[in-house]
């Protein structure tokens, strides 16, 4: 009961902001909707006649990739920045839930609201210009969210620095770049690349979700395992910084 | 023994041992708590405790470790030595134990989402804390109307008044019906009328529904009113540590205003000023005498002097010191 409670307060706060912020809203799904228009259109210009079905999934699948990781790489920090900002950050540390809880619940929450508001971008893209993909939503979501875990992980290390630093945007503009140059990484057939953060799993989507490959069952337990790393050693580092920010008094500090 | 010496060594018994009660029957028990930031000593070694029910108060200036003790007792900052324990359970091994009984309203810190009302506010903060939306539905309805917020529960909170903002937190640190609360500097920024309402809700908390308060303030008339016992601290030490009569009676000046028939030579108060242990002053058709509570005689030596220079008192009577009096007083014979 109470984690749900948890659940349905950030799910709430959530609607609540949209709402609230209407307008930043509305400019938000507006500009998805061009980009994925763009894409669309882009795509028929360039590739013409010859642009099949597997490049428009590969399009569709790689920018909700892109999206959804850079969501997940800046969110804690972004979190922490804004309640710092905002005065409440110490109010959320005084919850018998812990912060790490809350941050999670928060992150994930915002991963599922951008997913959902994604997914009807796309098809109301595709209802305007009458291309339609072929991805299998619910398996590519899924994977995505396993494969996300591992940049919460990150997204955690970034918030706990945040703690201390406050402003890091830099810093996450950075990793961005980085998570470029990760993604080309050779992963498959096993290499040590695999194991760095989401680098199997970004792989495997592009793979299965846009060309059907098939991979092992080990396969995917690497990259549960690599996720669970990742998110695990990420709150544990949070954690580190947060003992630091206490000491120095840092937590309530902006 | 001089004043500063006796309340240095009163300090002292009280750092090994905490205030009457013990750690047994406390809710809150602090003891020889220190903290630093870099160089700077925020606390040294302070102890005390606060019993069920009760309200205690930490007066002290600015800068003197009231908010780093409130925030050490809350996990919010890791201190370097002593300990701390909440309702029974230690501070920071078994801190979300504690905060399940603990609300607090933070100094400074904006506390509640303007951007939200008082009830989403609330909605929000009960479901941080586990609770689902209607667990607490009919607790954040009597918290909306008992703190004057119903009519306003859904008009966004960045309207308010600062008053009305302080109450809007003070309900967000009560959703979850803890039994003790915190209060960091509760009625600092607000005007005279605000600042009276908020302690007026402190006071209720506090007396009609038993929960125990631990609150730091430099106002003093607010101290007077909601504590039931009131801790000085200066320079991260705790210089007194009693109740409010007994800190009235160990550390009150007696104030005597003494009606004359005409106004006192020069030299005649000269030689009053020189009296050890008394300080006089000119008011209206009189002077005011002000007595350290232990030299009694000086007052009756004065009186001679009066009478000596042909100025015999028509009236004379005491004014009792306020809590703000005794606590400049203690300061500054702690700084001389």
């Amino acid at each position: 009961m109470r984690l749900t409670g948890l659940i349905s307060a950030e799910a709430w706060m959530n609607l609540w902001t949209m709402k609230r912020y209407l307008f930043n809203t509305l400019a938000m799904i507006v500009v998805m909707y061009l980009i994925f228009l763009g894409l669309f259109a882009g795509l028929r210009t360039f590739a013409g006649e010859r642009a099949d079905g597997e490049s428009l999934d590969t399009m569709v699948v790689g920018y909700v990739l892109w999206m959804s990781a850079m969501f997940a790489l800046s969110g804690t920090s972004g979190i922490v920045l804004q309640e710092s900002q905002q005065g409440t950050l110490e109010q959320l540390y005084l919850s018998p839930m812990g912060t790490e809880r809350i941050f999670l619940a928060k992150a994930v929450i915002g991963t599922v609201f951008n997913f959902v508001i994604l997914t009807i971008m796309l098809y109301l893209v595709m209802l305007t210009t009458g291309r339609w993909h072929s991805v299998n939503l619910p398996l590519f979501y899924g994977m995505l969210l396993l494969t996300l875990l591992s940049l919460q992980g990150i997204g955690f290390m970034m918030g706990g620095i945040g703690l201390i630093h406050k402003r890091i945007g830099a810093v996450n503009q950075i990793l961005s770049f980085g998570l470029i140059g990760l993604m080309m990484l050779p992963v498959y057939p096993f290499t040590p690349w695999a194991l760095l953060p989401f680098v199997a799993g970004a792989h495997t989507i592009n793979s299965q979700i846009v060309a059907d490959a098939a991979f092992p069952a080990w396969w995917y337990l690497l990259i549960a395992g690599n996720s669970l790393f990742y998110l695990l050693v990420g709150i544990a580092i949070f954690g580190v910084f947060e003992r630091r920010a206490r000491k120095l008094g840092k937590l309530g500090q902006y | 023994m001089r004043l500063s010496a006796r309340l240095l060594s009163s300090e002292k018994r009280q750092a090994h041992s905490p205030c009457p009660g013990g750690p047994l029957e406390s809710l809150i028990s602090v003891s020889d708590l220190e903290k630093s930031y870099a160089d700077v000593k925020a606390l040294q070694g302070i102890s005390f405790s606060v019993q069920p029910g009760e309200v205690l108060g930490i007066l002290g200036p600015n800068g003197s470790g009231k908010t780093t003790a409130i925030k050490s007792i809350l996990g919010l900052l890791t201190f370097d030595a002593g300990t701390i324990s909440v309702a029974g359970a230690e501070i920071p091994r078994q801190r979300r134990r504690v905060l399940s009984r603990v609300g607090a309203v933070l100094e400074g810190a904006r506390n509640v989402y303007w951007y939200l009302s008082p009830r989403e506010n609330l909605r929000y903060f009960a479901g941080i804390r586990g609770f689902a939306h209607r667990q607490v539905q009919k607790r954040m309805e009597g918290l909306l109307e008992r703190l004057g917020l119903a009519e306003v529960a859904d008009k966004e909170v960045r309207k308010f008044s600062s008053g009305m903002k302080q109450k809007v937190a003070l309900a967000c640190a009560l959703v979850h019906d803890p039994d003790i609360l915190l209060l960091d500097e509760p009625t600092v920024g607000l005007d005279v009328e605000a600042a009276a309402e908020v302690r007026g809700m402190i006071a209720d908390l506090a007396g009609r529904r038993g929960r125990t308060i631990l609150v730091t303030s430099h106002d003093m008339s607010f101290m007077e009113a909601v504590c039931t016992r009131v801790l000085i601290v200066r320079q991260g030490r705790i210089v007194s540590h009693e109740s409010l009569q007994g800190l009235r009676r160990r550390f009150s000046r007696k104030v005597y205003q003494v009606t004359l028939a005409g106004r006192p030579r020069e030299e005649c108060l000269a030689a009053i000023r020189d009296l050890a242990g008394l300080d006089v002053s000119e008011c209206g058709r009189g002077i005011l005498l002000s007595l350290l509570p232990e030299t009694p005689g000086a007052f009756h030596r004065a009186l001679d002097l009066l009478e000596e220079s042909g100025l015999e008192p028509l009236d004379i009577s005491t004014v009792e010191s306020s809590l703000e009096e005794i606590f400049l007083d203690l300061v500054s014979r702690i700084c001389d």
